[in-house]
């Protein structure tokens, strides 16, 4: 799956995984921000129109799990997790 | 030590090196993602031969192996199980898991291999052992790291079958 070049301004990496990178058809992107916006994986989750319903779905912010309502700055990666099966 | 078919983490060296700084206290923790066969005996044995090496005499020690299922959830023949991981975020949340079980519980020393990609019926999925002072915190440190892992580690399943068809699976299954 190509990933789309990286925006010269301030931007987002996003990712997915598993069914939702499947069901999304894309597993890496980057969303560029305006100045001084600070949109939350919310917000994104609605404006990238994703599928699925987001109360299933976990985030991590630069790799750690985070809030839905964490507001999100410029370098950030921000990846939405479908429920987790390990071990 | 490392075996070539596991990668060792460069979160675990750097978590290594402080826990090495804080004393002997520091649970000494070993974890690795696999991306070939695992092979739970020899991983054992090589653990045994860390502790040796860092003088750790541990009278407690408990083991999990979890193995791949021959039955898909449908009930039909499961040719093969996937699984993806987050790399990066994996590695850091299993050192993380790692280490809180182990002080939780006054380990000496954890070990955590976990397979990722493509692996067939019966093959090791996760091994998790720890060495204690006791036997019931090496168990219950055994029990409750597995837990955690399955449930905030990223790792998704997705099994596949005969037919060609596949499904990932959207939990873990019952305790």
């Amino acid at each position: 799956m190509a990933v789309d070049p990286a925006p010269l301004g301030p931007h987002l990496r996003l990712r997915l995984f598993a069914s939702l990178r499947e069901a999304a058809g894309w597993g890496e992107r980057h969303w560029p921000l305006a100045a001084a916006e600070a949109p939350t994986p919310r917000q994104l989750w609605q404006a990238l129109a994703l599928p699925g319903e987001l109360l299933t779905i976990r985030v991590a912010i630069n790799q750690q799990f985070a809030s839905l309502d964490t507001p999100l700055q410029a370098g950030d990666e921000l990846a939405f997790l479908p429920p987790i099966s390990g071990g | 030590m490392s075996s070539p078919s596991c990668r060792r983490s460069v979160v675990a060296e750097v978590s290594q090196a402080l826990a090495a700084s804080a004393g002997d206290r520091a649970p000494l923790l070993r974890i690795d993602l696999c991306a070939q066969p695992l092979l739970p005996w020899q991983q054992l044995q090589r653990w045994q031969l860390l502790l040796l090496d860092r003088g750790l005499i541990a009278p407690a020690e408990s083991q999990f192996i979890g193995r791949v299922r021959p039955l898909a959830g449908d009930g039909s023949p499961l040719t093969r199980l996937e699984l993806e991981h987050y790399p990066g975020m994996t590695e850091r949340q299993l050192q993380s898991l790692a280490h809180a079980a182990a002080v939780r519980h006054g380990a000496l020393a954890v070990l955590v291999q976990h397979r990722v990609g493509h692996l067939a019926p019966g093959e090791a999925i996760v091994l998790v052992a720890v060495a204690a002072d006791r036997r019931g915190p090496a168990q219950r440190c055994c029990q409750e790291l597995l837990e955690a892992l399955k449930h905030d580690a990223p790792f998704w399943k997705r099994e596949w079958r005969q037919d060609g068809s596949s499904d990932w699976l959207a939990g873990n299954t019952p305790l």
